[in-house]
């Protein structure tokens, strides 16, 4: 069974040191990465906050909150709205045809209780 | 301290030197990780952008039910509403949908009120205006994918087919801010003559009811009343609505994620496995370091370390890269795939809704059970005879 020695370290080079410098340069550059990805994601949420009156005010005009994610089906760009069993109205039982089924569903009955 | 820096030393000298088998393991946990995060990410992001305007849709919607399919309301159902006690006001609504065969996609056309109230909404151009004052003119309001992808900008005018197939006329008045692409992208906001041109619905008749109460938490007796007063009809409840919301999402996420999960377990079978069982060289290595004094505890603690720095290394880089590929590249071939045969794709620029106990728990699902599945050979090999296990006994 064949296994990998590390080779003679050359002189002057600290194997120990070198071993540690990688793992802490690895750590800096993964923690360097997440703040950068907390920094977006702020920046990202502050922006939505911005256009959230916007989007409201929208919503409000038309009273219809459903995100337009997917356009082709009714029960799929308008899920609040549809009746339960619309996704498959005209089959029942069958499966959604379209592969934003898999995501947005007709949703649970959204009737009063 | 010195113990423990001497310590950690070996364990990376150790993946060193098995350089490789460590490397091919964090990048698999990389792309298991990744993959299952990133459908979380995205189900997290698009549950708070429903959320965050769940407010401002109506507190009761009521429709009308015919053979099992929406039908028109008579508009005089509404005096009959208001009389309800509880009921703030009653709005007729008209609303529907429109294929336009040259973009080959259906495109959302609702009547709204002149009102500046959308001002803030457009990017450019202005609100619709009062109805009166624009004579023959048909002014709208369009979404921003659907007015770039028609090159549309304020003052051109848009020929529609209506429901007939006859054209219609429509002047642009405004187009939509892109940043409310996910509410507005095939939206058509024109004023309700218009509206009922291009859905065909007959004078008196409106497509649906919005209520507004005077407390939401009557809803469920508000609901009651409207279903007594029209037999026939559905209502909708915001609050219902809410957790029906809730539901969906979870349920349909938790599908996405349940598709991944194979892979996710065929790594963490691989993880298992080479974590689990000891080499022949690394059940020497540890003869080794018991005969020339270390303890079981030392021999333990290096191997944690060792399990450690692989596994949340590649959890890690696993959870960056979904960030990555959800929040920057927008998700392309995943989301393509979760929202489906749409013409009209909004891009959305979605904001990070994932808290940080989540993404803690995620990464613990995965680098506890590994870590601890990793001890328990070291433990037993830290057992034997160093002699034994030196001479291969």
């Amino acid at each position: 069974m064949r296994t990998e020695h590390e080779g003679p370290s050359r002189p002057g080079s600290d194997p120990a040191a070198a071993r540690l410098r990688a793992l802490v340069i690895g750590t800096l550059a993964l923690v360097v990465l997440a703040s950068a990805a907390f920094a977006h994601g702020a920046a990202r949420r502050a922006r939505a906050s911005r256009a959230q009156p916007a989007r409201a005010a929208l919503v409000r005009a038309t009273g219809l909150p459903d995100l337009a994610l997917s356009s082709t089906a009714r029960w799929l760009r308008h899920p609040s709205q549809s009746e339960r069993g619309a996704a498959t109205q005209d089959l029942p039982g069958a499966l959604d045809t379209d592969p934003a089924g898999a995501l947005l569903g007709p949703p649970f009955p959204p009737e009063g209780e | 301290m010195r113990r423990g820096l001497a310590l950690l030393v070996y364990a990376l000298g150790s993946l060193r030197r098995r350089a490789r088998r460590s490397v091919a393991l964090a990048l698999g946990l990389a792309l298991a990780t990744g993959l299952y995060a990133s459908a979380v990410f995205l189900a997290d992001a698009l549950r708070a952008e429903y959320r965050a305007n769940l407010d401002a849709a109506p507190d009761l919607t009521v429709q009308r039910l015919v053979a099992g399919r929406p039908a028109l309301v008579p508009e005089d159902a509404l005096t009959d509403l208001e009389a309800l006690p509880g009921v703030r006001s009653v709005r007729p609504r008209l609303w529907g949908y429109l294929f336009v065969e040259a973009i080959e996609a259906n495109v959302v056309v609702a009547a709204v009120e002149a009102g500046p109230e959308l001002a803030p909404a457009l990017a450019t151009g202005e609100p619709l205006g009062p109805a009166d004052a624009l004579g023959d003119e048909r002014p709208a309001l369009v979404g921003p994918v659907l007015a770039e992808r028609l090159a549309l900008f304020p003052g051109d005018g848009l020929a529609i087919p209506d429901a007939r197939g006859e054209l219609v006329l429509l002047r642009v008045r405004g187009v939509f801010d892109p940043a409310t692409a996910l509410q507005a992208a095939d939206l058509v906001l024109v004023h309700e003559a218009t509206a009922r041109r291009l859905l065909g619905v007959p004078e008196g008749e409106v497509t649906d009811l919005a209520i507004a109460l005077a407390a939401p938490e009557e809803a469920p007796v508000v609901s009651a009343a409207v279903a007594e007063r029209l037999p026939m009809s559905r209502v909708v409840d915001r609050v219902a609505l809410e957790r029906a919301y809730e539901l969906t999402f979870d349920g349909r996420a938790g599908l996405v994620a349940a598709l991944l999960l194979p892979m996710l377990a065929a790594l963490l079978l691989m993880a298992w496995d080479r974590f689990s069982g000891l080499g022949e060289s690394e059940r020497r290595e540890i003869g080794v370091l018991k005969a020339i004094g270390w303890g079981t505890g030392d021999v333990l603690l290096a191997r944690l370390v060792e399990a450690l720095v692989v596994t949340a290394g590649g959890v890690s880089l696993g959870l960056l890269a979904a960030y990555g590929y959800a929040f920057l590249l927008g998700a392309p071939g995943m989301s393509g795939a979760l929202f489906g045969w749409s013409t009209l794709y909004p891009e959305p620029e979605l904001a990070p809704a994932t808290s940080l106990a989540q993404l803690f728990s995620l990464a613990g699902l995965v680098v506890g059970p590994l870590v601890a599945v990793a001890l328990v050979p070291a433990w037993r090999a830290s057992m034997l005879d160093p002699d034994e296990v030196i001479r291969g006994g």
